[in-house]
């Protein structure tokens, strides 16, 4: 084609031409492609050159250099395609059918000596070319053309021969090849990370390299152990000038790109196992620090090395000058060897940051769970990942991520509300050190108190988090340690100014200080959600928001406190007064007033007790029988300010009645007008039973004792006799026998009905039917309290509640939840008045529909007909 | 003189609808009498509502304690068996010491309820006692649909058909329309 366009344009001069001329023309046409043949294929020897000099000259002569040029062109791509390409591409069908993993050690031999072969020809091609060249040049000398035109002749030639040469190759690409490269730069970099390791934390880092690696590693050039780092050096250095060389092939076959790509994504991919191989399932420690200086030492280096090697670190100079790295003002020690970064290190270096930082956050992010489970002890993975969002703002991705984790992990039926309210607790702390204005916050709790809404015993479980400490909990749910309300108390105090609640502090210096620490909201707020000022972080305060209202917790901290109190034996009570008046702080004294009350009770109590037993003292000898009042302590209640105790009928066996009814009157002597009631079936009794074989102490109930102590007469009773001495039902009795027919002291045989069993007591261990008592013991002995407990009271409550709203619908129709609660309100207001909120009524009222009583339609309750 | 005169002459007329309407809040001198009242009032309702008689009910409206909308069922082994009635009831600040005004809401056939709903019951006329309430009353009502007074009807035409237990039965199905459709 070209060389009929130029023939095209010399038209008017073969007009011109005479015979001898063509002949010349054809001659010279015909030998220079038979020369061009013989010296591409380099058959011929020096005289050839010679020869095809002399067609050139004559070819120009007649201004035919256009076709010399083209022509050989042509020949040359046809040489190489049917020559160097093939051949090149030959030494990788092997490998095309191999997945990535699996190319081995070989590959890097073949690579390399693909490259060298092809350099080869290349080279001898541009040698032709420049024959070629010289000719053109001289002759163009010879008629006088200045020499400026010659050397653009030049450029002009060499980059068409490039551009033929990459092209010829890319047009014969085939697919694997790609992953060939990569694969090469992974295992090159994986080597060289693998000795610059060696370099401080190699003794660790071993184990995290893969077998081949090691062994590599140790049959390397540095199995001696004296000149070991210099060695290093070296590997390093001869390392980096055989990728050098291989980068440097590619780029002179045109596949600049491709083998920037390949070294590129073999770079992140070590960069990422990096990161995991470091930061993995360790939370403890940060690893930021040393990721950044593992980028600093291994892929830096390297870059480094193989950009100063390659020379051309100016082919980045056309990006922006004004690119900082955010390491740049503190460069590590370990990177001192280059003292000004060029701008291709630097664009290199921010990338390779910001690569390792999202792969560390999403790494992190992925683990979130496990980490917050963690914390305190997982703070510097929060501390790293504080600063990788820094860097990212990839913020929501953590609060999606997070989110879908709980709900998949904690908010289901399998956990227990104590594990979820540690983990919110956790969750709190722990991204409250992530952000600090509690926006994620805001969006991860939610999920979580809303769940924690809908169970039952979130509330109880909160306070015994918030106020138990070390043990001796009713529902042996809490954990060992101090309470969170210590540690809440503590917090307090090491950032001070902090209020707990704006209801209680809020004063105008207050105001002024949150006033003054105003920060503009992080953009991901949710402008719907109110300000920052409204959205401190408080711990407290969002576990009291679950609750629904302060009340209520301290309503159910009332009744475990009353339990507490009753369970005391001494009245040591000094761990329940610190709660109480740390609850003070926070809820307010007014709210607080009946705990302190009971607290005083205590008090009162201890003082009375010793008074009265001082006043028994005086008194006269003891008579056969009759216990002295010093195995009496007392607990004195103000009924009207205690929760609602569980009162149940008991007959106290003869002298402890007397006992009791002593002191009683002794307390009406001493407290004149006052009376003292008993309320015989609290409070805790240590007995010991003798036995003819052995002696056993409890500390029981006074039901349980008064069951005992009547064996003590007689040996066996029926069911029915013992439930009409003791005063208790039958099926009251039935569960309290079991403790002691659990404990191996009594036992049962089977009468005519249930009724009539007898129980013995087992005189003697030899014959305790022990073993079948030993089922029946189960989860039976634990569960009685004699505080009716807040559920029992909401649901007394509730019931009322319940009967009028059936009343209402049935002469209404049908209501709305609005109106149901306005009504409740206007109308409910004998003891007890009702008092619920709108949510309150709501969950009772879905209560009724899920029992069918009530049917919800349209938004409207009405009754299930 | 005038305006003194047109002043004077106003104040029956604005005192009189007071007086005279029931459902009005006490005057500012029964204060102490409307306050006993609200609260027989709501002991009474505290009392229904904890009581549970089977097919009566009745509860206040909204926000007026002296107006209660009232149900009742018809008994079993009745004519009006399985049927239900809506009823009103109005309490005066005289209440207990006068009777409420009780009438039917809902269409019912019967001898001593006439078709605005008024009901003849003793009771409820010259017999009332303040030892009555919202309770005795309601049953009072429940057990007359069963045992009507034939001989002083309000409705002649249910009570010349009362014999004939049969077609009432039918007349009171075609005439009844259900609660709450």
């Amino acid at each position: 084609m070209e060389a009929l366009g130029s023939s095209d344009c010399n038209l008017e001069i073969l007009e011109t031409l005479s015979d001898d001329a063509i002949q010349e023309i054809t001659e010279s046409y015909d030998g220079f492609f038979t020369t061009v043949e013989s010296l591409i294929s380099g058959t011929g020897d020096s005289s050839v050159e010679d020869e095809f000099v002399s067609h050139v000259y004559c070819l120009c002569k007649y201004g035919l250099d256009s076709l010399v040029r083209d022509h050989f062109l042509r020949s040359l791509e046809q040489a190489f395609e049917k020559g160097g390409a093939s051949s090149f591409w030959e030494h990788f069908d092997a490998y095309s059918e191999k997945k990535l993993t699996n190319y081995g050690e070989e590959i890097q031999v073949v690579l390399c000596k693909a490259l060298e072969e092809i350099s080869v020809e290349k080279q001898y091609h541009e040698k032709c070319l420049s024959i070629v060249v010289h000719a053109l040049q001289s002759y163009k000398e010879q008629s006088s053309v200045d020499r400026q035109t010659s050397d653009t002749e030049r450029v002009h030639l060499f980059s068409r021969f490039q551009s033929m040469l990459s092209s010829t190759l890319m047009t014969t690409l085939p697919q694997h090849f790609p992953e060939i490269l990569h694969w090469y730069f992974k295992e090159r970099l994986e080597e060289l990370s693998a000795i610059m390791d060696g370099d401080g934390i190699g003794e660790q880092e071993d184990d995290c390299m893969d077998l081949d690696e090691k062994l590599r590693y140790k049959n390397g050039e540095m199995d001696v152990d004296d000149g070991y780092s210099q060695g290093k050096r070296l590997g390093h250095d001869k390392l980096v000038k055989n990728i050098g060389k291989v980068v440097r092939d590619l780029r002179s076959i045109g596949f600049t790109s491709m083998a920037e790509n390949a070294y590129a994504s073999a770079i992140f991919l070590l960069l990422k196992a990096k990161v995991h191989d470091l930061a993995g399932d360790e939370y403890r420690t940060s690893v930021l620090e040393s990721i950044k200086e593992w980028i600093q030492t291994v892929p830096l280096q390297f870059l480094n090395a193989l950009l100063s090697y390659l020379g051309d670190s100016v082919s980045y100079s056309t990006t922006s000058s004004d690119l900082t790295s955010p390491l740049a003002c503190c460069p590590s020690p370990s990177f001192s060897k280059v003292v000004t970064p060029s701008e291709g290190i630097v664009r290199w270096k921010l990338r390779l940051e910001y690569f390792a930082y999202e792969t560390l956050q999403d790494l992190r992010i992925a683990k979130l769970f496990e980490i917050i489970v963690d914390y305190p002890e997982s703070s510097p993975a929060i501390e790293d990942l504080k600063q990788c969002l820094e860097y990212t703002g990839q913020h929501s991705k953590l609060v999606e991520s997070f989110i879908t984790s709980l709900k998949y992990r904690l908010l289901t039926a399998g956990a227990s509300t104590n594990d979820i309210l540690h983990q919110y607790v956790s969750t709190i702390k722990a991204l409250r050190a992530i952000d600090p204005a509690g926006v994620f916050l805001e969006a991860v709790g939610e999920p979580i108190r809303d769940y924690l809404r809908g169970r039952k015993d979130t509330i109880k479980c909160i306070v015994t988090m918030l106020t138990d400490g070390s043990g001796g909990n009713a529902n042996g749910s809490g954990n060992p340690g101090d309470s969170l309300l210590e540690e809440l108390m503590r917090d307090e105090e090491n950032q001070e100014n902090v209020g707990f609640d704006d209801d209680f502090h809020t004063d105008d210096k207050q105001a002024w200080l949150n006033a003054s620490r105003w920060e503009p909201d992080p953009v991901e707020a949710d402008p719907l959600k109110g300000s920052l000022s409204q959205r401190k972080v408080d711990i407290l305060g969002m576990l009291v928001d679950i609750i629904g209202s302060k009340e209520q917790l301290v309503n159910e901290y009332r009744v475990m406190l009353a339990e507490k109190l009753l369970n005391k034996t001494d009245y040591d009570i000094d761990t329940e007064i610190r709660t109480v008046e740390l609850l003070k702080i926070h809820f307010g004294e007014a709210s607080m007033q009946r705990c302190e009350i009971m607290l005083n009770d205590l008090i009162d109590s201890k003082r009375v007790n010793t008074n009265i037993k001082k006043a028994s003292q005086t008194g006269s000898e003891l008579r056969e029988n009759e216990l002295s009042v010093d195995t009496l302590t007392s607990t004195i209640l103000s009924t009207n300010f205690w929760p609602p105790i569980q009162d149940e009928p008991l007959e106290l066996p003869g002298p402890i009645d007397k006992l009791l009814s002593d002191y009683a009157n002794r307390y009406h002597e001493i407290k004149t007008p006052r009376k003292l009631l008993w309320k015989k079936n609290l409070g805790t009794v240590k007995l010991e039973l003798q036995f003819e074989d052995r002696a056993l102490q409890f500390t029981v109930s006074p039901t349980h004792a008064a069951i005992i102590m009547q064996f003590q007469e007689k040996k066996s009773w029926t069911y029915k006799d013992l439930s009409a001495v003791i005063g208790i039902p039958i099926d009251a009795l039935n569960r309290r026998v079991n403790f002691w027919i659990s404990k191996g002291v009594l036992r049962e045989s089977t009468g005519a009905n249930s009724n009539s069993n007898v129980l013995t007591l087992v005189e003697s261990i030899t014959d305790s039917g022990k073993n079948e008592g030993e089922e029946l013991l189960t989860g039976e002995e634990e569960s009685e309290t004699s505080i009716a407990s807040v559920e029992d009271q909401l649901r007394k409550e509730m019931t009322i509640y319940e009967k009028f709203i059936m009343g209402m619908l049935t002469n209404f129709g049908s209501m709305a939840l609005e109106r149901i609660h306005n009504t409740l309100k206007m109308f409910c207001v004998a003891d007890p008045s009702y008092d619920k909120s709108l949510q309150q009524l709501q969950s009772f009222l879905s209560g009724l529909v899920s029992e069918e009583k009530l049917e919800f339609r349209d938004g409207m309750y009405l009754l299930k007909k | 003189m005038a305006t003194v005169n047109g002043y004077t002459g106003n104040t029956p007329a604005a005192t009189t609808p007071v007086a005279t309407g029931s459902k009005q809040p006490a005057p500012p001198t029964k204060t102490v009498d409307s306050q006993s009242v609200l609260k027989r009032l709501q002991s009474e309702l505290m009392g229904l509502m904890m009581g549970g008689d089977p097919g009566i009910s009745a509860f206040p409206e909204e926000d007026n304690i002296f107006c209660w909308k009232g149900t009742i069922t018809g008994s079993k082994d009745t004519v009006f068996e399985g049927t239900e009635y809506r009823l009103s009831l109005t309490f005066s600040n005289d209440y207990p010491f006068k009777s409420p005004k009780v009438k039917f809401e809902t269409c019912c056939f019967h001898p001593n309820v006439d078709l605005y709903g008024n009901i003849c019951l003793d009771i409820l006329q010259d017999k009332w006692s303040s030892a009555y309430d919202v309770r005795t009353i309601l049953l009072s009502i429940q057990s007359l649909l069963g045992e009507p007074n034939i001989s002083s009807p309000l409705n002649n035409q249910a009570a010349q058909l009362w014999s004939n237990q049969e077609e009432y039965r039918k007349m009171v199905e075609k005439l009844y329309k259900p609660l709450n459709a």
